[in-house]
């Protein structure tokens, strides 16, 4: 493992990214309005009223804290490794003396800097006129940090995986989409999971979207009892087990794939 | 009469472009239904927890969707590809490739806006419209002849609001251009899924007056209800209009200053 | 006697290009207040041009060739000074203009990528108001001068170089145009590609009189095709004339290459003052003199050097073109 080359990598590329601030404030700013417009439309309902045990205060530090999680998890690789394959431009990562994943790691890291740097001061701007409502115990605070790094590594992977089949089918963002949808309606984006009808609340326990991005938020909210927080995180390190593998193997296969049919 | 003929050859230009891959017909079937799939849900999960919000109850607010299904496949069908070819990412302003449209002998704003042509959105108008007609048959007042006239309209004063401020946008381009200003819009237009009267007061008065999404689908809405005067008829008509011809004219300021200003 | 088909008087264009230091103190500086730098991408240029003509416009990167070119596409408002084409004032836009020319971009495509090309052909048509009648004249037209019959039914994107040049040239000119603007055009980087694509240029040109104006870095293009060049460089005109004027005048000399004999070949003794030494190899020896030197140079080297074979000849037009664009001047 190159890992030199990848500190340096990540390094020059979070500046390169830094010079282009305004480009990436302006995505995420898209990024923002649509859990904004949740955040929003469920205040508005649950003024003067608690829906589903949450309160009007609750609703709205729900989402904000969803609005950084959701940015800080957020994995653009899937869409560019895709890319990168689809056009062919994977050769030029694979001459380089670097896992390939380096690159991806490097967009990462540089994307999350940059986004935080405008997501932050907004969402303090957005507390302080929104007053939401956050209580937060030492027991949630200690456990939203794992909670929030296997989220993003299992985003992240899962994500990545679903790319890779980019070495087969031309269209594998198709798939991209379809997920981007799922996680939408059980990640906790449209609704807290617990407000969703049964069969979608189970369907979002189950599989791994929520704990994409859901989970450290209701963990930090404290929707969650004991015995939620650990089958979460069950949950969560199961199906990033799962993701590795699936990367992993996809990539070996694929790989030879690739190089079989001329790149 | 030559320009009729034009849309003609331009839209089936386009249809064979699209239909040059097979893939895409799937894949664009795939997107509508789960851009359908998921404002339905979303809009169910919200009402499935409380019957209404500020007087929008769960009908009414579907309706509203449909609304905002029928006037994105408006856009996505022929306003949108035209307008992000000139002034998106890979717009032709930005790679130069605008020089052959400005050396066609046809007016410049009605290539921009007509030229490119997406057939299968005429999926999603059908999905969009499918949405307003079984609101409407669940709606408790009966749909009168005034009502359709009414929303007709409106939803037509909707479209040229969303036409003037795209064209307004990528007018902007040309004079910085590589800035997302449709990406800026996209996101605030996703503002118009909701009824505006489920937003804070600052806001809708923002949704009207200074990006005026809100009135491009909440009056068409209000219409089928029966609850948009006369007045707000006769301003969303009014506003269509004055923002047409000032979108215009930006649009045309901006083409002159390219050709003074660039190299 | 007809008015030439292309006046251009005094044709003068600068714009403005905001400056930027680096750094971060700069960018936020910036922000108050812009700095621009005047750039005259056209200065004071005057020539005609008479219906028919084939010129070729060249010089160095960022001579102001691609401006010229726009200016009279009417894609760019000159600073000052006037131009008129085909009768037109070409920055007015007018669609009757517009349809009497026609633009090759060399980098830049105007076909449609994922389908045949008969269907780009087919909209530009429409567009260009060409009667169905016409059309199908001009195409079939065409496509047998440039032996296209193959590649009508394969996308864009599956056409190799040379071929989608081929289609970019049709395209040009399904409208009939009067006048063609040709920028940097590869014709072809196959050798049999380039000579078939020059013979149609100048086959075409011959035929329907079009004007036709060329930019080029290849020379060997302009050299085939433009029996008149004007060169441009920093935005001025430095030249309007045959190209083989154009060494003549700009470059003044004669290149005298000599091959010696015997023992001394390779000592040479002392050389007049004005002549230069190019090369000197084993037996061999290439001088530079004045042009109005060379016969004395000549009669003075044939006498004091064993000289077995001699040439007097021209520089080579890339070595003349290639010292002006370096030394920036006649």
């Amino acid at each position: 493992m190159n890992h030199r080359g990848g500190w340096a990598l990540i390094q020059a590329t979070w500046a390169s990214w830094l010079q282009h601030r305004g480009f990436f404030f302006i995505l995420a700013f898209g990024w923002m309005i649509p859990p904004l417009i949740y955040l929003l439309v469920w205040s508005t309902a649950a003024s003067g009223k608690t829906i589903g045990g949450l309160n009007q205060g609750e609703f709205v530090a729900y989402y904000l804290v969803l609005i950084l999680v959701n940015q800080l998890t957020f994995s653009q690789t899937s869409w560019t490794v895709g890319d990168l394959i689809r056009y062919g431009q994977m050769n030029r990562l694979l001459v380089r003396p670097l896992s390939p994943v380096y690159d991806a790691l490097s967009s990462e890291v540089a994307g999350k800097v940059v986004y935080m740097l405008f997501d932050v001061p907004i969402v303090a701007a957005l507390a302080l006129i929104l007053h939401p409502e956050l209580h937060l115990t030492p027991r949630n605070v200690l456990a939203f940090v794992p909670a929030l790094g296997l989220a993003w590594m299992l985003r992240f992977f899962w994500g990545y995986w679903i790319a890779l089949l980019a070495f087969w089918a031309a269209r594998a963002d198709a798939l991209l989409a379809v997920q981007d949808a799922l996680i939408f309606l059980l990640a906790g984006q449209v609704a807290p999971i617990q407000l969703l009808p049964d069969g979608l609340r189970n369907a979002a326990l189950a599989l791994p979207f929520r704990y994409m991005v859901g989970f450290p938020v209701e963990v930090v909210t404290g929707q969650l009892d004991t015995f939620g927080l650990w089958t979460g995180f069950a949950f969560q390190v199961g199906w990033l087990v799962i993701a590795l593998a699936l990367s992993a193997s996809v990539w070996r296969v694929g790989l030879k794939r690739y190089s079989a049919v001329g790149g | 009469m030559r320009y009729l003929r034009l849309i003609g050859h331009f839209a089936r230009a386009s249809f064979q472009e699209e239909a040059a891959y097979q893939a895409n017909f799937y894949i664009s079937l795939l997107h509508s239904l789960l851009n359908l799939a998921t404002g339905v849900l979303g809009v169910m999960v919200l009402f499935g927890q409380i019957e209404t919000v500020n007087g929008w109850n769960l009908t009414a607010t579907l309706a509203l969707l449909g609304v905002y299904l029928t006037v994105s496949a408006l856009r996505s069908l022929f306003l949108g590809p035209s307008l992000e070819a000139l002034a998106g990412m890979d717009g032709e302003v930005w790679t130069g490739q605008f020089d052959f449209t400005l050396l066609r002998p046809v007016d410049t704003q009605f290539l921009a806006s007509l030229r490119k042509w997406h057939p299968f959105a005429l999926f999603d108008l059908a999905l969009g419209l499918s949405v307003v007609v079984v609101a409407v048959t669940q709606l408790s007042q009966t749909l009168t002849v005034a009502h359709l006239i009414a929303f007709l309209v409106a939803l037509g004063a909707g479209v040229t609001i969303l036409y003037s401020i795209l064209l307004a946008f990528a007018g902007l381009v040309f004079w910085s251009p590589g800035v997302l200003f449709t990406w800026v819009f996209d996101s605030i237009f996703q503002m118009a899924r909701y009824p505006i009267g489920l937003y804070p007061g600052w806001l809708r008065l923002v949704l009207i007056w200074v990006v005026p999404v809100g009135v491009i689908t909440t009056v068409p809405a209000q219409a089928l209800t029966g609850a948009a005067s006369v007045g707000v008829l006769a301003g969303s008509a009014g506003l269509a209009a004055a923002l047409l011809i000032g979108a215009s004219a930006l649009f045309r300021f901006g083409l002159r200053r390219y050709a003074s200003a660039s190299s | 006697m007809t008015q030439p088909h292309i006046i251009v008087r005094k044709l003068a264009k600068t714009y403005r290009v905001p400056t930027r230091e680096p750094g971060l103190a700069a960018s936020l500086k910036n922000l108050v207040r812009r700095t621009y730098d005047d750039v005259q991408a056209v200065r004071d240029v005057s020539f005609t041009v008479e219906a028919g003509e084939m010129v070729g416009l060249i010089g160095p990167n960022g001579a102001g060739k691609t401006t010229m070119l726009k200016l009279l596409c009417g894609l760019l408002h000159p600073t000052s000074g006037e131009a008129r084409v085909a009768g037109f004032i070409p920055w007015e836009r007018r669609h009757a203009y517009l349809r009497r020319i026609s633009m090759v971009l060399g980098n830049k495509s105007q076909m449609l990528w994922d389908i045949p090309p008969m269907d780009s052909f087919r909209v530009l048509s429409e567009i260009y108001g060409v009667p169905p009648a016409e059309f199908g004249r001009t195409r079939d037209e065409l496509i047998e001068l440039l032996d296209m019959g193959e590649l009508l039914t394969k996308p864009v994107r599956n056409l190799s170089l040379g071929e989608r040049m081929k289609c970019e040239l049709v395209a040009g000119l399904l409208h009939r145009p009067a006048v063609w603007f040709l920028d940097e055009p590869p014709l072809g980087l196959d050798v049999s590609m380039q000579l078939r694509l020059r013979r149609f240029l100048a086959e075409y040109n011959r035929r329907n009189g079009v004007t036709v104006i060329l930019t080029s870095h290849y020379m060997a293009d302009v050299m085939a095709l433009c029996p008149r060049v004007i060169l441009i460089h920093h935005g001025q005109m430095l030249y309007d004339g045959e190209l083989g004027g154009l060494a003549q005048r700009l470059a003044p000399f004669k290149l005298l290459r000599m091959t010696l004999q015997g023992e001394n070949g390779n000592s040479i003794g002392v050389l007049p003052s004005n002549v230069e030494i190019i090369e000197h190899g084993p037996n061999r020896l290439t001088l530079r003199a004045a042009r109005s030197d060379a016969p004395a140079v000549t009669a003075h080297l044939l006498q004091t050097l064993p000289v077995a074979d001699l040439a007097v000849e021209d520089p080579p037009i890339e070595a003349v073109i290639d010292q002006i664009y370096r030394e920036g001047g006649v």
